[in-house]
């Protein structure tokens, strides 16, 4: 019997650090072939013509010289700014603002939450499917504002539709994280501020919301890191061309479009590149203006 | 990076999960001064009335679409909420013509195999960087919270050149199940709520096992594994509502392979194919989401944690 036998100190550790490496073997093995190994393979790739059938020759940082005066990246990159510029501060708005409603000692909160979060829960598939229906030339939408629009299929409110719909869907999300964050202030401080007389609204900017401020960092960078891959609706409403008129072509889009339809790898590689050094820059700058004092 | 996410308020759930507790939302107001009850009384029918109009607007397009899933095409004209003679007839044609059966259960099929890998993998990995203690553990535990930072835009080309031609084997897994699978073995996320689970169990119960002359694996399955339940329900429920509605993924590895395709890639698909009929594609949008929220009223507070993890990825 092994357990009888009395082991060194020693040999003990030894087995129990064999042991851990056993554990870790198989998940450390697949996140290095699907996430360490793949981030480096992707600046390697970028540096060549690469097509389907693998690498064609080296052309060093022609693809990101390139991408520059690219009509169609420009435009890309130009619509998925404008797209993160307005649904970054609409999500955090709207999602502090629900939290703070369904904070409250309120009857039926449960089930606000529940409709608040519900749109969240769903595909982003079924749920632009369902939008598109409602937004139709002859949808919903239009026989309440007694309009006549396609919204999704006409070059200045396609990208507006998109943003609208995407506010409404994850502000739930957002709104789950203020809740933990809210959850986590001590009810002392309002106390104190009640014995103190502040205003409700007062009591909100002057205490809850500075308060808040490891998690307006956090809802932040999820939010901006969400916007900036936004794909799945612009698919969706173009059929994956980015129309019409280029309104609906983000950068998500163009890279799969670049990747999976022309097979131009080495080009889709380098706006891979340029999109997540962009995203980690962003992420830093968030840090700076908002979650420097948190930082441990 | 490891340092914001501590400094992330959302973590505190797996934590309350892990004592059990039930989650607590809301705290109780300080109680009101007296002689307002009138005020306060008008503000509060004011604040219901906005609720209540506010969660119509989440939920009306919800209801739309089943009410939608229920009519004719010619129905669809009118803007009734109600159906003139509800029927189930666009899931009937939406589930045997269309192909929505198919795509129903592939998606049961994805997601239930991509559960139990992350589940299988991320309580191997999560236990071992909580509990045994090794040379590098801290370093390679670092490396895998970083694999957060990645996003799909760089992995894309070169996963799909990955699957094109599979290192090693050299085989092409694009438009199969199993290049499904293999990118999506574990994530970041669910191996860090594992390990923060397993770090709040007490050493209690492996000093007693370890009493016991129980060796590390019997210790892991037999007493630590079953302790892990809540942890080990949040990943299964995160693992599989993100591998029901991924969109993105099965796009690019199912391609033009419809008897593959799970419900999203299978809605696009039809709306593309077939543009306005409206009854089928609201019925295949419910096929897609009455599971989910099946899900969420049964399991809600695995949910929440769960998201609180999923957010993490920050």
């Amino acid at each position: 019997m092994r357990g009888r036998r009395r082991r060194s100190v020693g040999s003990e550790r030894l087995r129990e650090a064999l042991v851990g490496y056993g554990f870790i073997a198989l998940p450390m093995a697949a996140f290095l072939v699907l996430f360490i190994y793949p981030m480096v393979y992707a600046f390697y790739i970028s540096y060549f013509d690469w097509g389907i059938l693998g690498k064609i020759e080296k052309v060093g940082f022609d693809h990101y010289r390139g991408l520059y005066d690219d009509f169609t990246f420009r435009k890309a990159v130009k619509n998925t700014l404008r797209y993160t510029a307005v649904v970054v501060p609409s999500q955090m708005a709207l999602g502090l603002l629900m939290a703070v409603i369904v904070n409250q000692a309120i009857r039926g909160r449960t089930f606000f939450r529940a409709a608040f979060y519900f749109p969240s829960l769903t595909s982003s598939a079924a749920i632009t499917a369902i939008a598109m229906y409602i937004l139709a030339s002859d949808g919903l939408l239009n026989s309440i504002l007694h309009t006549n629009r396609a919204w999704f299929a006409e070059s200045d409110t396609a990208l507006e539709s998109i943003m609208a719909l995407n506010i409404w869907t994850t502000s739930g999300t957002m709104m789950l994280f203020y809740l933990a964050a809210l959850q986590s202030i001590s009810t002392d401080v309002y106390e104190a501020a009640a014995i103190d007389g502040a205003k409700t609204w007062r009591t909100f900017w002057r205490i809850t919301f500075p308060l808040l401020k490891p998690a307006h960092y956090f809802v932040a960078v999820i939010s901006v890191i969400g916007s900036l891959k936004i794909f799945d609706q612009a698919f969706f409403v173009s059929g994956g061309g980015g129309g019409p008129n280029y309104s609906t072509t983000t950068v998500m889009l163009q890279l799969y479009n670049t990747a999976i339809k022309d097979y131009n790898f080495g080009l889709a590689a380098a706006m891979g590149v340029v999109l997540f050094v962009f995203i980690f820059a962003l992420t830093l700058i968030q840090r700076q203006l908002f979650g420097k004092s948190e930082v441990a | 990076m490891a340092s914001d996410q501590r400094a992330s308020p959302a973590i505190a759930i797996p934590e309350q999960l892990a004592a059990d507790q039930p989650l607590a939302f809301g705290q109780e107001p300080p109680s009101g001064i007296p002689g307002r009850e009138r005020a306060e009384i008008v503000s509060r029918t004011i604040v219901y009335i906005a609720l209540i109009g506010v969660s119509l607007l989440f939920l009306v397009p919800f209801i739309w679409s089943v009410s939608t899933s229920l009519k004719t095409l010619p129905e669809t004209a009118y803007f009734d909420l109600l159906p003139d003679n509800p029927s189930l007839r666009a899931y009937r044609r939406a589930l045997s013509e269309f192909n929505f059966a198919r795509y129903f259960l592939n998606s049961v099929f994805l997601s239930t195999v991509v559960t139990l890998f992350n589940l299988a993998l991320s309580s191997l990995g999560g236990y071992a960087f909580a509990r045994l203690r090794f040379p590098g553990r801290e370093a390679l535990f670092f490396l895998v919270l970083g694999t957060m930072m990645i996003p799909d835009q760089l992995r894309l080309v070169p996963i799909f050149q990955m699957l094109i031609d599979t290192p090693v084997t050299h085989s092409n897994l694009i438009g199969t199940y199993q290049g499904y699978f293999a990118i999506n073995l574990v994530g970041a996320a669910t191996l860090f709520l594992m390990r923060q689970y397993f770090l709040t169990i007490p050493k209690d119960f492996e000093e007693a096992a370890k009493l016991d002359a129980a060796g590390y694996f019997k210790t892991f399955f037999r007493v630590m594994l079953p302790l892990a339940g809540p942890a080990l329900a949040a990943v299964a429920i995160l693992t599989f509502q993100g591998t029901w509605n991924d969109f993105f993924w099965p796009l690019i590895i199912f391609l033009g392979n419809s008897d593959l395709y799970p419900l999203p890639v299978g809605i696009f698909q039809f709306k593309d194919t077939y543009e306005t009929q409206w009854p089928e594609l609201m019925a295949g949008s419910v096929i897609s989401i009455l599971p989910i929220a099946l899900l969420y009223v049964f399991f809600q507070r695995y949910f929440v944690a769960g998201i609180a993890s999923a957010g993490v990825k920050g």
